[in-house]
């Protein structure tokens, strides 16, 4: 019973998102429309700029989307890890977190797209009587800016969530281990579901710097926000109008987030309310 | 064989010997309290039992089991329910769910099994109506019968308690002093610290005073409390019974 009403929501939520992104985008583009209209582009070439510039929004929210889930993986199993008093689990961790934030994200992306085929080569070859596509294939400017976008998260969400781990009071570690809980169990049951309500907000700052620093993944030819609109600078020589429509979808993107993660934190509070 | 014998254990904190070559055997059913001043060791002593705190020198040994190997840790602390000075009840989880939790994943017992037991369990420590309530709804007494219901919940052969009414206001203090009279009357092995006099002189089969990490005297709560035979134990109780 229980499980058939979490599956019915789950389902009217999707939905509801599935909607809610098909109208969000149509509006852009409509405004999009309007604006250039207003700003006197050609007029028979407006659709298609609308629709392009649209388009890159699209990549930008989606590889922000499908960065934030593994980044949020990645920065689990490298906080928890980071706090193992087993150096086999700790020293990878803490090698991971120094090298993603002690090195630019724009070499991140350029070693994904560039470097990474190179080194994937020799042991993909042999994968490639089992039908796997050629490697050049498969790291596609958004594949590849898909990994150095989520490793990049993964290491600052990592960082989060030792400092949320870490505030969780000794005692609770105490009760859980008394009662015969093994480590992986008290952090499931009773550190994660508390450390979430910590870590929520600044994992939620981390997810829209990184819906920025997406912007970089233009230099890989990957047809983001950025990258469309200096196609379109190229073909009209109009920058200021280009560049301001430019960063007006990424400011409407991060308020949008803004006010969901303002909603979230409010309902867990409210939840949490009672704790 | 004893419930729990610890022989020859020491323990360091650095420089600090916070145990020192302590010699005990807890009977099966019986009730043993520990008084002394605070930093004699005490805490840490019980806190060695159930392995929360590790030791350098000696032998622990739980219900048969050696606590010092440590693949016996995991299934000591099965049989030893600890009740802390600060409840420590998960706060994210309602009543029921803090005592039925351990038994579900621990035991692996059916939800149904774990919330039956636990509901006795309520019960017994008087407070059956709370079951859906989170510990911040709680008064601290309540809390603390909480936490007396979890540790009992895994069916333990052995409870210890680790100031278990310290952090209490005083008019709570009776109220978990009782649940846990009861508790021995039923038969429970119970190792006490606490500075609950009276309660040590009703219920407990034997006291054990220590100081600066050493069991200095031990034996019948009349014999402890009204003839202390070592001059340490006098000043001691001189200074808490005025």
């Amino acid at each position: 019973m229980k499980l058939l009403k979490a599956l019915a929501w789950s389902a009217v939520a999707l939905a509801v998102i599935a909607v809610g992104y098909v109208v969000f985008f149509a509006g852009i583009e409509a405004a999009l429309r309007w604006y250039f209209l207003a700003v006197n582009f050609t007029a028979n070439k407006v659709p298609n700029f609308a629709h392009n510039l649209r388009l890159g929004a699209e990549i930008t929210i989606k590889l922000t989307v499908i960065s934030s889930v593994t980044g949020l993986f990645l920065g689990l199993f490298a906080g928890i890890a980071r706090l193992s008093k087993n150096p086999l689990f700790r020293w990878p961790a803490q090698f991971y977190i120094w090298v993603i934030r002690g090195t630019p994200l724009l070499v991140q992306i350029l070693f994904a797209y560039n470097a990474l085929p190179f080194l994937l080569e020799p042991a993909w070859k042999y994968l490639q009587p089992l039908g796997v596509p050629p490697i050049q294939d498969v790291l596609t400017p958004y594949w590849a800016a898909f990994i150095a976008l989520s490793v990049n998260v993964g290491a600052y969400n990592a960082e989060v969530i030792r400092a949320g781990i870490q505030a969780i009071a000794k005692g609770q570690w105490e009760a859980a281990m008394s009662l015969g809980m093994r480590p992986v169990q008290v952090m499931r049951y009773i550190i994660v579901p508390q450390a979430i309500k910590i870590v929520v907000p600044p994992l939620v700052n981390n997810v829209i710097a990184l819906l920025k620093d997406s912007s970089l993944a233009s230099v890989i030819t990957l047809l983001e926000l950025v990258h469309q609109g200096q196609r379109m600078i190229s073909i009209t020589f109009r920058p200021v109008e280009v560049y301001v429509a430019v960063a007006a979808i990424y400011l409407i993107l991060t308020t949008v987030l803004t006010f969901f993660t303002d909603w979230l934190e409010r309902e867990m509070a409210r939840r949490g309310a009672a704790t | 064989m004893a419930m729990v014998e610890m022989r020859n254990v020491h323990k360091w904190f650095g420089a600090l010997h916070v145990l020192n070559n302590i010699n005990l055997d807890v009977e099966k059913g019986e009730v043993v309290v520990i008084i002394g001043p605070s930093g004699s060791g005490k805490s840490t002593l019980i806190r060695t039992i159930n392995a929360l705190e590790p030791i350098q020198k000696g032998t622990i040994v739980v219900d048969g089991l050696d606590i010092t190997k440590s693949r016996n840790v995991d299934e000591v602390r099965k049989e030893v329910g600890m009740v802390f000075q600060s409840f420590n009840l998960f706060p994210h989880m309602t009543v029921l769910e803090n005592i039925t939790l351990a038994p579900r994943i621990v035991r692996k017992w059916p939800r149904e099994k774990a919330e039956q037991i636990a509901l006795e369990l309520l019960e017994r420590v008087d407070i059956a109506d709370q079951a859906e309530k989170y510990p911040a709804q709680l008064s601290g007494g309540q809390q603390q019968r909480v936490a007396i219901a979890r540790a009992l919940a895994m069916q333990p052969k052995i409870m210890l308690f680790d100031e278990p009414t310290s952090a209490l206001d005083p008019e709570m203090v009776g109220e978990v002093l009782d649940a846990m009279k009861e508790l021995a009357k039923s038969g429970m092995t119970m190792l006490v610290v606490t500075h609950e006099m009276g309660f040590a002189r009703e219920v407990a089969d034997r006291v054990i005073f220590m100081d600066m990490g050493e069991i200095i005297e031990e034996g019948e709560p009349d014999q402890v409390f009204s003839h202390p035979r070592h001059e340490r134990t006098q000043a001691f109780l001189a200074r808490i019974l005025h």
